[in-house]
């Protein structure tokens, strides 16, 4: 879920200037002064001064051309030879985000702190509850002390005047496998032995600092200048991300100059046949259950921290790899491109050798507004494939795998299914107890790792009351005729 | 009983102004406190053209013609209540 605030404002801002900046031809003369132009002297600072807002939007940028903040070797590096770098082409090291270690504003390192609110009374149920000795009352208030603190929050539910007042660090607290942690200097630090790319810290910190590594300028560079051939593989999740006709989406994907597109619900026409298929085979051969294999998130969850979950993942391959086989097949000499709602996803291409980017919704949609691209003035053009199912489109919101696979299964069968919306806290324990269940009530497990399925992903623009509204549309707009008079 | 909506909300459905926050506005109808409701329209129209502009003014919407920028569901809430509290009639 992508809350709206001006920190993913600024960063889809970036996003539209970079692009802008590349077509015009001017984005190594000029994009050293992006965060001059946005951060001018006569704006009242964000942070403590002008000069470090512009640092910030310094890295944010070498973030979104594709470098790790933390490999930066000489400070004085410009934007420009790391623009030059990026447009080259570079390599990636499969991991994919980067904490814009100027931007984290290095949040508490204990939770709880005494407001003013604390009357000082003699009862002192902090003090005398505390299991630490960490509460001492110096003029007349309780105050706390760091070293001793250990986070237990008794003080906190103690105190009759709700004075002592808990204060979280997002990005830890929305990291469902406690990936994120702060170095010495206070600073957070990601752990990519852990991390399972759900992107559940990106959207949570309200400093934007964390950013995920992007491909987008290399991608359009390639574009713009015709040096390879493209072609783009939309989820479609992102049908229901922007206000048009699913026709008018792809349309508009391929006005920005790809040469051909594929929905990836083509490719989940074969997800869906293949795992109802290997779902009836495992039953048969006596496996209690099987849970999806489509979310890469909840695959690179279990195989980091659930592996006796993995014997009961589907082998049947991700919508996203059947489609860039059929791309391969289509267009052997051609760059694949996914165009998805996932940041996960980048890490799955990224083993992928079929599949040369990704780029997410927000910077489809900062390339649409930076190419000035009406979606909704664009000729629907022809080319559009008719044999996706609506199912397939279905993928896009949670239970739709599941509907899916209903709708292929052979009249009469009935195979119970349970849906795990959203990897958290919660969600875990369910999924790392189901190995050792004795008894099986549920025979297919549909794992999303976003909460609502991948119209919720989190690099997505629209709110996710809006994109169910409009993928129900899209899904619409390809149902047989017959489907609609029932 | 049908009323006539009083208000006429215009949003900028151009894809600068929908990526920078415009998407959320869509949301608005849910928003409106009762004394709005039945009172507003709410349409998306087509890019207005303020995203030309080097100023950062999106997400744009229209209230009656007249222009909004920087545009949330509080300030157009805010905006509206404030024409309907003057409106003596």
């Amino acid at each position: 879920m992508t809350y709206y605030n001006n920190a993913v404002i600024t960063k889809r801002e970036l996003l539209v200037r970079l692009i802008k900046l590349l077509n015009n031809d001017a984005l190594l003369d000029e994009i050293d002064r992006i965060p001059l132009q946005m951060r001018p002297r006569t704006n009242s600072p964000i942070r403590c001064c002008v000069h470090k807002d512009r640092a910030v939007l310094k890295y944010k940028i070498m973030a979104l051309l594709g470098f790790n903040i933390a490999d930066e070797e000489d400070e004085l590096t410009p934007l420009r030879e790391y623009a030059e770098q990026a447009l080259k082409g570079y390599t990636q090291n499969g991991n994919f985000l980067t904490v814009v270690d100027e931007a984290c504003s290095s949040c508490v390192q204990v939770n709880y702190t005494v407001s003013n609110l604390c009357q000082g009374c003699e009862g002192r149920p902090c003090q005398v509850n505390c299991p630490k000795d960490a509460i001492m009352v110096i003029n007349g208030k309780a105050n706390i002390d760091h070293q001793k603190c250990v986070n237990c929050g008794i003080c906190h539910k103690a105190c009759p005047f709700h004075a002592i007042a808990y204060l979280p660090v997002p990005c830890e607290e929305s990291c469902p496998v406690k990936a994120i942690r702060k170095n010495a200097d206070g600073i957070e630090k990601i752990d990519f032995d852990k991390c399972i790319h759900c992107g559940k810290c990106m959207t949570a910190c309200p400093f934007g600092a964390i950013s995920e590594k992007s491909q987008i300028l290399n991608l359009f560079y390639n574009i713009k200048h015709q040096k390879e051939k493209t072609v783009a593989m939309v989820a479609p999740a992102i049908l229901s991300q922007f206000k048009a006709s699913a026709t008018q989406i792809l349309s508009s994907i391929e006005s920005i100059g790809f040469d051909a597109v594929i929905e990836v619900a083509e490719g989940a026409n074969m997800t869906t046949d293949h795992e109802t298929s290997e779902l009836l085979e495992r039953l048969e051969e006596g496996a209690p259950f099987m849970t999806t294999s489509c979310c890469p998130s909840y695959v690179q969850f279990s195989e980091k921290h659930a592996p006796e979950l993995k014997p009961f993942i589907s082998h049947t391959p991700s919508p996203m790899d059947y489609t860039a086989d059929i791309a391969k097949e289509r267009y052997p000499d051609h760059k694949a491109v996914f165009i998805g709602p996932c940041l996960a996803k980048r890490s799955e291409a990224y083993q992928n050798p079929n599949i040369d980017y990704v780029i997410t919704t927000e910077e489809l949609g900062a390339l649409f507004a930076a190419l000035k691209i009406d979606l909704e003035t664009v000729s629907p053009n022809a080319g559009i494939s008719d044999n996706v199912r609506p199912e397939s489109r279905g993928y896009a919101a949670s239970g739709g795998v599941t509907n899916a696979i209903r709708s292929v299964l052979s009249a009469g069968l009935q195979i119970s299914t349970e849906l795990i919306d959203g990897i958290d806290k919660k969600s875990i324990r369910l999924l790392k107890a189901l190995p050792g269940k004795k008894q099986h009530t549920t025979a297919f497990y549909e794992v999303m790792a976003c909460d609502g399925g991948c119209i919720s992903g989190p690099v997505n623009v629209a709110p996710l009351k809006v994109s169910q509204n409009k993928l129900k549309n899209a899904i619409r707009e390809i149902e047989p005729a017959e489907a609609l008079n029932e | 009983m049908l009323t006539t909506p009083k208000y006429k909300v215009q949003l900028c459905c151009g894809t600068m102004c929908y990526i920078m926050g415009g998407a959320e506005l869509h949301l608005l109808i849910e928003a409106l406190p009762d004394q709005l409701k039945d009172k507003v329209s709410i349409e998306g129209i087509p890019c207005i053209g303020k995203c030309d502009t080097n100023e950062k003014l999106h997400p744009c919407v229209l209230i009656n013609g007249e222009e909004l920028n920087n545009a949330s569901t509080q300030k157009i809430i805010k905006q509206l209540l404030t024409l309907d509290n003057n409106d003596v009639l």
